[in-house]
């Protein structure tokens, strides 16, 4: 046992710069696959509702609105519940996801009913392969805020 | 002159709210009472109205810290119950994030420790390295906490060329760090006159109260469930299980420090053995009438899940055994005959996870069918009234 | 005009205002070395360098409610704190730096003044034990008997290393040991066991790691301050401040030679010698973890009481050669 084991490595620290990364001033980069909040991309949607049923938090609520002919959807996703385990992506039956992932993860707000996002479309038909539509440019993630 | 003191629900030696009520006579312990309940949230019976997907991630949040072994004790339970078994990749990333998270939690533990002596600039510096851990597996699960990584049937992601590499760069330089803080905590002579001697637990004791984890290693019983009872790929990997004689808190820091060395060793293996294939089976979202029993070694003990299927898709029974609440009995007894200086170093020695271990215990008679509920410290005084030689009984039936 | 000069030396210079800033200052010196040393930041955003951050913990929590028990013995609770901080500052005017002249001192330096600022240092501890024991909170009891049971440890080893100088010097004012070391700067070698002996000693009169058991906060929440709160907790804190200041001057004049100088010179050779001596606390308090109230006693003891009463043998070993 020696007395002040500890002290050179305490005495070199006092010429390092310190460890801690001055948030919000600086930030740190995110790695590629970070799970953020989940987004809807609405044109690949088929509407199968394995999202829905499969959210552990029921965050996201799909809702048929105007006449049953026109196949028009509405998506909610709370982004209040949302646990961000990114199921909803994993569990997407279409190619590509029609749920991505983004990358923000500074969701504060003094309103958690501000927290919702929601979609208005029409379900999206999965053509032959052969003639398979333009598919938009792959997703990227958005840029963070 | 002795006063009843209370530590808790609300003290700042505690993370999480629990009772500890001491009977002292100046600065000696003469009884002490451990009172549970205070973060119940019916996590069990939540689990019964999700489905078998759903319910990984609500096993996740039982804790944050152990929060992959919760997820994976289920996982291996589900997958038995479906009679499936996930490709030798998805094992092996699997088992990857277990030994990750087995450092990430012992880091915690050695800086909470160190917090708890009042060797602050030791937790500093530990929780600085853990830094290393908590960015491996961001970048590996895409999250710090609640790494998700499990599904039923394999994982959700892939390691590639450049994660692997990035992984033995972190170990390596923890390991570093690692030998450094053992020769620290072992030698620096204020935190070890904290420590030695304090929260002593004979090895009779420790299996007549049926402790597990380090608490229980560091009285020389060597039980680790992955060397017992090998799941998976923890029997191809050579490694050994950490064990220290002083049965103290110094004992139980030692242990988790050569722990952290074997997880190292034992990730660096991994990696380089990492088969090629899928990472995951597709599995049926419906589970096959049955029971079964799943444990798992968790860093702070062994973790026990049962789970009860009928054939539908969500459980009809899930109990979680979680290893903290396997250590209280073994902590009321080290708690009498010490200081109230020791109180927290005790207590945290154990490194406790109390939302592990809210759990309601119900009773149910055999012969008139009623059923009471029973809290958890009158369960341990009723045990703790049978006789202390009691025998443990070889080939346990499972009461259920 | 001599009530307005003695009221403006006791309110501003060298008394309460001076104090508070400095002791803020030193606060906050002390917080940004122990932060370095563990690679962290420190106060970084209050005001430049966040030199402000004590003085903005000092305006919150003198905002904030002040709570007192019902139980409370209310008449001692609520003095208490103003008491302790008129006998720290009181104090801190005997310090050797406001009366740069020995020729014409003023009334802060006369014989035996090195008595009178150990007998007000010692004060503190008993406030701090009262404001314990008036709270009537099982923890603020414990800790209020902790810090007796140190005071019985420290004291003996402080009073004996801080006057083996002053028996060197043959005198026991304050300004005439800095200039009879100021005059033969090699005997301050003689001390340098006395100075380690009463840098670990008002370690522990500070309360600072590894003795902050008395206050310690994992384990009986805060000791004597658990029942405090608002304007009364700012006091007490600033105190603390204070004390940290003025012990750390008295060591710097027995051990370190004094302020030379005159006024601005001897000023800043203050402000230098302070900060150096609050460096090392900082060191001590980065380096160790706390230990118990039995051991505390113990290597009091057997450690700091041998060690004090060797450098007394010694000094008078020397003295003894040197007439």
């Amino acid at each position: 046992m020696r007395i002040a084991a500890f002290l050179p490595e305490l005495l070199r620290h006092l010429f390092k710069k310190p460890a801690t990364v001055d948030y919000p001033f600086k930030k740190i980069a995110l790695p590629e696959d970070f799970r953020g909040t989940p987004y809807l991309q609405p044109e690949l949607c088929i509407v199968c509702k394995a999202c829905e049923r499969d959210c552990p938090a029921e965050a996201i609520e799909i809702t048929a609105v105007g006449e049953p002919a026109e196949k028009r959807f509405k998506m909610v996703i709370h982004n209040d519940r949302c646990i961000h385990c990114a199921q909803c992506v994993d569990v997407c039956p279409t190619t590509p996801k029609a749920m991505q992932m983004d990358s923000l993860f500074e969701l504060a707000a003094d309103d958690r009913h501000k927290l919702k996002k929601d979609w208005v479309y029409v379900r999206a038909v999965i053509k032959p392969k052969a003639a398979a539509p333009a598919a938009p440019a792959a997703p990227v993630a958005e840029p963070k805020a | 002159m002795s006063f009843n003191i209370p530590i808790g629900p609300q003290h700042p030696a505690l993370k999480e709210p629990i009772s500890l009520r001491m009977t002292i006579e100046g600065e000696v312990i003469t009884d002490a009472d451990i009172r549970l309940g205070y973060n119940h949230r019916g996590i069990e019976k939540l689990a019964e109205e999700r489905n078998w997907i759903q319910n990984i991630y609500l096993m996740e949040r039982i804790c944050g810290i152990c929060s992959h072994s919760h997820a994976t004790c289920y996982v291996q339970a589900v997958e038995r119950l479906m009679e499936i078994a996930p490709p030798k990749r998805g094992m092996y990333i699997r088992y990857l994030v277990s030994e990750l998270e087995r450092i990430h939690s012992h880091l915690l533990w050695l800086g909470v420790a160190g917090h708890e002596a009042g060797f602050d600039s030791f937790f500093m510096y530990v929780w600085r390295d853990r830094e290393i851990v908590m960015d491996l597996l961001e970048m590996v699960s895409g999250n710090r906490v609640h790494y998700a990584i499990n599904t039923v049937g394999g994982v959700r992601r892939d390691l590639d060329e450049t994660q692997k590499a990035r992984i033995l760069d972190g170990i390596a330089t923890l390991r570093k760090r690692s030998e450094y803080y053992l020769h620290i905590g072992a030698n620096e002579p204020s935190f070890v006159a904290r420590i030695a001697g304090v929260g002593l637990l004979p090895k009779e004791q420790a299996v007549a109260l049926c402790a597990v984890g380090p608490t229980a290693r560091a009285s020389g019983w060597d039980r680790d469930v992955r060397k017992e009872d090998p799941y998976a790929v923890y029997d191809e990997l050579e490694w050994q299980v950490a064990t220290a004689d002083t049965c103290d808190v110094l004992g139980r820091v030692v242990v988790r420090i050569k722990e952290l060395l074997e997880s190292y060793n034992m990730i660096e293996q991994m990696i380089k053995k990492l088969p090629a294939g899928d990472i995951a089976v597709r599995a049926p979202r419906k589970a096959k009438p049955g029971e079964t029993v799943s444990r798992y070694e968790a860093p702070r003990g062994e973790n026990i899940h049962y789970i009860k299927a009928n054939g539908t898709e969500k459980p009809e029974r899930l109990k979680v055994r979680a290893p903290t609440l396997g250590n209280y009995a073994a902590t009321v007894f080290m708690l009498k005959k010490g200081f109230v200086a020791d109180i927290p170093l005790i207590f945290a020695a154990i490194d406790p996870c109390i939302c592990c271990a809210e759990r309601v215990v119900t009773l149910v008679d055999g012969r008139s069918g009623a059923s009471s509920l029973v809290s958890l410290s009158d369960l341990r005084r009723r045990a703790l009234d049978r006789p202390a030689n009691a025998l443990v009984k070889g080939k346990a039936e499972w009461p259920f | 005009m001599a009530v307005l000069r003695t009221l403006l030396y006791l309110l501003v210079y060298p008394g309460l205002l001076f104090l508070f800033v400095y002791g803020t200052f030193s606060e906050w010196y002390d917080r940004k070395v122990y932060a370095r040393l563990q690679n962290r930041m420190g106060p970084t955003h209050t005001g430049r360098f966040g030199l402000l951050q004590p003085v903005a913990d000092f305006f919150k929590l003198m905002a904030k409610e002040d709570v007192v028990p019902d139980a409370a013995d209310k008449g001692l609770f609520n003095a208490l704190p103003a008491f302790g901080l008129a006998v720290v500052a009181t104090s801190g005017l005997l310090l050797p730096v406001w009366n740069f002249s020995l020729a014409a001192p003023g009334w802060t330096s006369f014989s035996g003044d090195i008595i009178v600022m150990l007998y007000l240092l010692s004060l503190p501890t008993l406030v701090l034990f009262l404001a314990a024991w008036s709270s009537t909170n099982l923890f603020s009891t414990i800790g209020g008997a902790r810090v007796l049971t140190m005071l019985f440890g420290y004291e003996v080893p402080l009073f004996l290393a801080v006057l083996s100088p002053a028996v060197l010097a043959g005198s026991w004012r304050l300004a005439e040991i800095a200039a009879f070391y100021q005059q033969r700067p090699a005997l301050l070698l003689v001390n340098v066991l006395g100075f380690l002996v009463a840098l670990v000693a008002v370690q522990a009169k500070l309360e600072r790691t590894p003795f902050d058991i008395p206050h310690a906060e994992t384990e009986i929440v805060g000791g004597t301050f658990t029942e405090y709160s608002g304007k009364k907790l700012a006091l007490f804190r600033l105190t603390t401040d204070i004390e940290m200041v003025v012990a750390s001057g008295l060591l710097a004049t027995v051990f370190l030679g004094g302020f030379p100088g005159g006024a601005l010179l001897g000023f800043a050779s203050f402000v230098i010698k302070t900060l150096f001596i609050i460096f090392l606390l900082s060191l001590i308090r980065a380096l160790t973890s706390r230990i118990r109230i039995d051991q505390v006693v113990s290597f009091a003891w057997r450690v700091l009481a041998p060690l004090a009463v060797l450098q007394l043998l010694a000094t008078i070993l020397v003295k003894g050669f040197l007439s």
